[in-house]
């Protein structure tokens, strides 16, 4: 779940790669002079970006290619057991991804386009999963239709078996149809009403200029959003450990290779699968996929279409979108009230012994230790988001794409295989020609309990929001107002100071929020780096959930989204009134 | 419309603070310089071995069609691109490996490029405030400017609250309080309607008459280069046509690319019947031999073209359709302007574009009309016919080479 965060960034303000501002010709928009800052300023990120992403991926595929994890690679190519799993991850991504895609593209196509009360509220709920935790869903689905399932039992009276596809299909589209619905959301407010008006005018109706007009402008968001959702769902930890029950996917597999044979080199084979369609699927849908948009992503709604109110249209639409919002309400109504019952669905009695164990007892410590390095790695990872923007938009030429992909590869990279790599590379002191270079980072005996390496993983994972906020906003504003700055004597540092950075400061602010959320909600690279010195709520929650305790992980869940909330208020104030002392602007 | 108007005296208040000390410098010479955009040798020069000499003061326009060079040849004056070859000086000094930002140059954007973030007062002292200038003298500095473009009213409101004639005196007033040597000027009027258009170039000319710093001007609109230079530089195809005065440029046009760039123009087939000498040769032209003035490069075997003027056409009387002569033409279409007719007169030497200025409501002709077609004494430019030919002109086709006459 955890992983829509990043997409969902970036799919707010840019699902299409955003044209360059008109008026000026290409070329002239970069300097083709060396500027010794800029070189400084560009190596300095690339060690950075070796040390929060190449060396843990290298680790991890030299792990792989070892003897023993090629083994186990062989294994996977050869054994029907392991075949059966490749296959549960493929059907998984491939169900998930069309199922995540349709819910997404309902919720944004009613919401944009449909005539009906409480556009807010949808938006508000279609938002919801991605400042939730892993385990949320999955955990309410299970006290409300598991075998025991408040619903499937106590009210049909079955017993409901939600563990295996049919449950992961259901939790998982849930978590992650948000970036699909942000995805739509932007393409569907940037279609020009006209065309609509210029199909309505050559005699269409509503339903055939919804067939052959509006759904072929949106194939590529189709395509984009079902690779995003699949690689999502492929790469899933969290929901397959809770509710995959004997339907075993690459990254279950992988992270009992490594926690529960303590065989690493198997986990770095397992996760490798997942690691290279993942990425396949990321470059497919980056530089194929967002070519093929006809819709111009501007940012700005191109006009204003008449709310649709046909009932052939607006009927169906609005049952569908009714009933998976009423899903939702009830899923997270279930974690609100499950924190208060002694054993959710079971013993339904008031208590707030699960709110003391989470806010005084040992859920204490988990919450402050999680929090501090969240709020550690949101600015880190902000500024450098921006930093990566500036120069891969202004500052760079060749080799402006290839900073652009690496620093994506923080949300391209499955967490397992981020978890995994980090756990081969900094466990150890790191050395680089016999000469050791970096102390140990990971693991109980490293320094601040292993705290460092969790802070880098926290900066990988949210960078890629930060970065696509900062470029979609660098390309909006004319290169010539940092060009004035240049004129009136400010080197490229001060420009970036004075001019750039409060102008993007929205962006900023944006990129920093997302980075706490992200970083309070991650799961899949954390497990394999926690120490007993330190706590991370989420894997806390996982293992309140594997011993049955849903009580205590409703409590978590509902803590953990307070936070966020909260402190996504907090950045905002004091981003906007502390470093720009509350200075407004419009463009 | 208040902004629109200088203050009463703003040359008191700019000579009284010394914002107007010329001390002779911002002499700009380019040679050779070069741009390719592509890193392979045979990607085409966007500007190609540009020489030029702008003196001290002078207030120079580079004028062209989209994609002539004009805008990189200012982008690599202020810094903004590195010239593939060539040379570039400020008063003597190498400016090629000076920084853009340590160049005394101020620069104002087609797009204003104002701070968005910034307050009007903030964005003029923006440049100030990098020098370290103490904040009494920057202040006043500020308000000096301010009150020159008249924008004290508005000196705390934020760019997007100002007009676009206010916005673009802004961008004039950061660039001016630099007292830079040379003032570059990116099509900075073309953003503005017709009528504020023509106000800004007159407020820019009279400035820059005033402070006396070197100003180079890229435009594409022939009427801003000519109401505004001191001379002009027609380029075309990365390569500089013709420099000189605005009326030279206008009256004899270095090539039948700058007659036609620059105005209206009709070309003729005209045929040389003697050698020409100082200037002028004889030739035949609309049926009659007479002598006009002529490019250097014309001489006795030169396939050369006659460039007439609209204004330079002269019509007299009405003829019968059946009077036929070399200098007779029919009336194909007429357009009123108002101060003027515009005629597209069909002859035997081609179509004719002739305005008639002042026209009296019955003198109007209408197509189909026939009238004498003359040209005025001394206004004809014999031109050689352009060997590299970019202008649409088919060598013995003359009806294509005629229809060729255009709207600039």
């Amino acid at each position: 779940m955890t992983s829509t965060l990043d997409a969902a960034a970036g799919a707010q303000t840019t699902p299409a790669v955003l044209p360059p501002p008109v008026g000026r010709r290409a070329p002239a928009r970069k300097r083709a002079r060396a500027d010794p800052g800029v070189v400084a300023l560009g190596t300095a990120v690339a060690v950075v970006m070796a040390l929060l992403i190449g060396y843990p991926v290298l680790s991890l595929l030299s792990a792989a290619f070892a003897p023993d994890g090629l083994a186990v690679l062989t294994r996977i190519v050869t054994e029907p057991a392991n075949h059966r799993i490749v296959l549960n991850t493929l059907v998984l991504g491939l169900i998930v991804g069309a199922v995540g895609t349709l819910i997404g593209f309902l919720f944004a196509f009613a919401q944009v386009r449909v005539a009906f009360r409480g556009k807010r509220a949808l938006h508000l709920l279609a938002m919801l999963p991605i400042v939730a935790p892993p385990f949320a869903v999955a955990t309410a689905v299970i006290t409300l239709f598991g075998r025991n399932g408040a619903i499937s039992n106590g009210i049909f009276g079955i017993k409901g078996d939600v563990y295996g596809l049919t449950g992961l299909v259901l939790v998982l589209s849930l978590s992650f149809f948000p970036v699909a619905y942000m995805n739509f959301r932007g393409m569907l407010q940037s279609l020009d009403p006209s065309l609509d008006e210029a199909a309505a005018g050559l005699g269409a109706s509503k339903l055939r200029v919804f067939f052959s007009v509006t759904i072929p402008m949106l194939v590529p968001g189709f395509a984009g959003s079902f690779l995003l959702l699949f690689v999502e769902a492929i790469a899933d930890l969290a929901n397959p450990l809770v509710l995959g029950g004997d339907y075993t996917v690459l990254a279950s597999r992988a992270y009992l290779a490594v926690t529960g044979d303590y065989n690493t080199s198997a986990g770095a084979a397992y996760s490798l699968t997942i690691l290279v369609p993942a990425l396949l699927v990321f470059l497919v849908q980056r530089y194929w996929v967002s070519r093929r948009s006809v819709v111009t992503v501007t940012g700005k709604p191109t006009g204003h279409s008449e709310p649709i109110r046909a009932a052939s249209i607006r009927v169906p639409v609005l049952v569908l979108v009714g009933g998976v919002s009423a899903l939702i309400v009830t899923i997270y109504c279930t974690v609100l009230a499950g924190g208060f019952m002694k054993v959710p669905g079971v013993n339904n009695e008031f208590t707030l012994d699960h709110f003391r164990f989470v806010l005084t007892g040992l859920g204490s410590k988990a919450m402050s230790d999680t929090a501090t390095l969240a709020l550690i790695a949101a600015p880190i990872a902000g500024v450098m988001g921006m930093l990566i923007a500036w120069l891969v938009v202004r500052k760079l030429r060749r080799t402006a794409a290839l900073l652009d992909f690496v620093g994506m590869l923080g949300l391209a990279v499955p967490g397992t295989v981020l978890g995994i790599g980090y756990a081969l590379s900094y466990i150890t002191p790191t050395t680089l020609f016999g000469v050791q270079v970096l102390p140990a980072l990971a693991g109980g005996t490293a320094a601040f309990s292993g705290g460092i390496a969790i802070v880098m993983v926290y900066i990988t994972r949210s960078l890629p929001s930060g970065q696509r906020a900062g470029i979609a906003s660098l390309n909006q504003i004319h290169p010539a107002i940092e060009e004035a700055s240049t004129s009136l004597g400010a080197a490229s540092g001060t420009t970036f100071r004075k001019v750039t950075l409060p102008l993007i400061q929205s962006a900023l602010v944006s990129g920093l929020t997302f980075a706490f959320a992200r970083s309070m909600t991650t799961l899949s690279p954390i497990v394999f780096l926690t120490t007993p010195g330190i706590k991370i709520m989420t894997s806390q929650i996982l293992a309140e959930v594997d011993s049955g305790r849903f009580g205590n992980a409703f409590a978590y869940c509902t803590v953990l989204i307070a936070i966020v909330l909260s402190l996504i208020l907090v950045i905002n104030l004091l981003v906007r009134k502390v470093i720009f002392r509350g200075r407004t602007h419009s463009r | 419309m208040v902004a629109l108007t200088v203050v009463d005296d703003p040359d008191a208040l700019a000579a009284a603070t010394g914002l107007d000390a010329r001390d002779g410098s911002g002499r700009i010479s380019l040679s050779g310089l070069s741009k390719r955009y592509g890193s392979r040798p045979d990607d085409p020069l966007a500007v190609d071995s540009i020489d030029l000499v702008i003196e001290p003061g002078e207030f120079i326009t580079l004028l062209g069609p989209s994609g002539c060079g004009k805008t990189s040849t200012l982008r690599m004056i202020a810094g903004f691109e590195v010239p593939t070859h060539g040379s570039l000086e400020l008063d003597g000094s190498d400016m090629i490996r000076v920084a853009p930002n340590r160049r005394p140059m101020s620069m104002v954007f087609q797009s204003y490029a104002l701070f968005p973030h910034l307050s009007v007062r903030e964005n003029v002292a923006y440049g100030l405030k990098l020098k370290k200038v103490p904040s009494a003298r920057l202040h006043d500095e500020v308000d000096t400017v301010l009150t020159i473009m008249n924008l004290m009213a508005f000196a705390d409101r934020a760019p997007h609250q100002l007009s676009g004639g206010q916005q673009q005196r802004v961008a004039l007033a950061r660039a001016l309080v630099m007292r830079p040597k040379v003032l570059l000027f990116d099509e900075p009027l073309s953003n503005l309607d017709a009528k504020l258009r023509v106000q800004m170039r007159n407020e820019i000319r009279r400035l820059q008459r005033r402070l006396g710093i070197t100003s180079i001007f890229v435009t594409h609109d022939q009427d801003e280069a000519m109401t505004l230079s001191d001379r002009i530089v027609v380029m075309n195809k990365g390569r500089i046509e013709q420099v000189d005065v605005p009326d030279v440029v206008y009256r004899r046009p270095a090539s039948v690319f700058v007659a036609d760039f620059i105005g209206r123009a009709t070309f003729l087939d005209a045929t040389v019947v003697a050698t020409p000498s100082r200037g002028r040769t004889r030739i035949v032209a609309l049926g009659t031999e007479f002598e006009t003035a002529s490019h250097d490069a014309v001489t006795a075997e030169t396939d050369a073209l006659l460039m007439i003027r609209p204004e330079s056409v002269r019509l007299s009387g009405r003829v019968e359709a059946d009077d036929v002569h070399d200098d007779v033409g029919r009336v194909l279409t007429a357009i009123f302007h108002g101060d003027s007719v515009e005629y597209e007169i069909e002859t035997d030497s081609g179509t004719i574009v002739a305005s008639v200025s002042d026209p009296a409501v019955d003198d109007i002709l209408r197509p189909m009309d026939c009238v004498r077609v003359s040209i005025a004494p001394d206004r004809g430019w014999l031109l050689p016919r352009d060997t590299t030919d970019d202008t649409g002109v088919v060598p013995d086709d003359r009806s294509t080479q005629n229809r060729r006459t255009r709207t600039a």
